[in-house]
């Protein structure tokens, strides 16, 4: 039986199809949308009690963290290179990365929250705005940094898992940080966005619809 | 293996103390005041751009991420039976308990920041606050229902190097959300709390915490 993703276009779950997508295992996606109410259906609470995507069915059980899906599928999966063993050298790097992309998309879950989703004005604050905004500009300097020795992918050794958690996180993070001072990150990105599973996975996902605007500005003090 | 962990009391950092302790493992510690600027010093900067902990040092090789250090660490020990490997039947939910810590921990931070760190009220959203306190109810939740089954630990087999990744979440929540309504959970924390190891990893008599309160109620929006 083919595995089955609950998703949102544009959400954490594009990890899930992407990787599905590199590691060609037949995938159904299940599209919902935030605020239309498909994420309250009784059927998808069982699924996903805390009512959250991705979650994807697969060998008998449901998977719900983007983190620990890949895990998962590397692991479980042959006949790919998308994972470092237990041992070798990389895996402390890769294992780092991996939850790196997920600190990264913390901040950015924030920001969509106050720029998205509280509905009005008055709600938000533009303290947390600010600072969120800051630390996700320091935390793509991060990445720059490491990528700035000129290697194509967070690992020396080439793509990997990790690449597919952080491409996500970074088509989300230019929603809120210019990308103007990260020259390897735009480049490191533009490779990732190049590869034939990202196209292809991004095709069955449908477009996303929270983001209405390609860049967010703060909002005036 | 020579292992340092920088570490401040409370904070994240606190997951590997209590694991470091769990696997009895021999280390270093740093401890930095969350508060003030020891953690923007130069040479902690050198060692984690972004000034966060935790930072582990591992035969010098630097690791910053709760989640992967946890993961990592329990793999460098698996006699100390706090891993569960890609062989073992609760691989998967092991990993995926492994990531939801961090599901857990964003809110925390979230609440930690809205509540604490953001020392006026009018940085503060109201709005902001509320939702995460809901969504923390929610997160625990699943806890809930996973504890409910009368297991001991987050896992049926004993406890993991999970549990101290989600335990820290647990340890901290109920400054932000009562756990009247979560008696599993409530009991699960109790046998955190009686572990010698947990015991270790809390802030000495005396020492400057980041929670000093027992509670903290949502303000009024």
């Amino acid at each position: 039986m083919s595995a089955t993703l609950h998703s949102i276009a544009g959400s954490r779950s594009f990890r899930v199809l992407w990787l599905m997508h590199e590691l060609g295992e037949p995938v159904e996606v299940v599209p919902y949308q935030i605020m239309d109410g498909s994420l309250q259906q009784e059927g998808f609470k069982a699924l996903s009690p805390a009512r959250r995507v991705p979650a994807l069915e697969i060998d008998g059980r449901v998977l719900i963290e983007s983190g620990a899906t890949l895990q998962y599928l590397c692991e479980t999966r042959d006949g790919h290179d998308l994972m470092p063993a237990v041992g070798s050298d990389e895996r402390a790097e890769w294992l780092q990365w991996l939850h790196y992309a997920e600190t990264l998309g913390a901040g950015i879950q924030n920001l969509n929250m106050q720029h998205l989703f509280l509905p009005k004005p008055e709600m938000r604050s533009l303290a947390v705005m600010g600072i969120e905004t800051k630390r996700l500009a320091i935390a793509l300097k991060g990445v720059e940094k490491a990528l700035a020795d000129g290697r194509d992918y967070l690992l020396t050794s080439g793509f990997s898992a990790a690449d597919v958690m952080m491409g996500f996180t970074l088509s989300a993070a230019r929603h809120y940080v210019r990308f103007d001072g990260f020259p390897h990150l735009s480049a490191y990105q533009a490779r990732l966005e190049a590869r034939p599973a990202y196209q292809s996975a991004q095709a069955a996902e449908g477009a996303q619809q929270f983001y209405t605007q390609d860049f967010y500005e703060l909002p005036e003090a | 293996m020579q292992i340092t962990l920088h570490h401040a009391h409370e904070a994240r950092s606190m997951r590997i103390l209590w694991l470091l302790e769990e696997l009895g493992a021999t280390y270093n510690l740093r401890s930095y005041d969350f508060f003030n600027k020891s953690l923007r010093a130069e040479a902690y900067l050198a060692i984690h751009p972004a000034g966060r902990v935790p930072s582990v040092e591992i035969d010098g090789k630097v690791m910053l991420e709760s989640g992967a250090i946890a993961e990592y660490l329990a793999e460098q020990f698996p006699d100390a039976g706090l891993h569960r490997g890609s062989d073992h039947p609760e691989r998967m939910e092991y990993l995926e308990l492994l990531h939801y810590a961090e599901t857990i921990g964003q809110h925390l931070a979230n609440l930690t920041q809205g509540h604490i760190v953001l020392y006026e009220d009018w940085m503060r959203s109201p709005t902001q606050i509320s939702l995460e306190t809901k969504r923390l109810a929610k997160v625990l939740g699943r806890l809930e229902l996973l504890l409910s089954d009368g297991r001991d630990f987050l896992l049926a087999s004993g406890f993991s190097a999970a549990d101290c990744a989600v335990g820290y979440g647990v340890w901290l929540a109920p400054r932000f959300v009562s756990f009247d309504k979560l008696p599993h959970v409530a009991a699960y924390r109790d046998r955190l709390m009686a572990r010698p190891a947990l015991q270790k990893a809390l802030p000495p008599e005396g020492a400057k915490r980041i929670y000093s309160k027992d509670f903290y109620e949502v303000p009024d929006v």
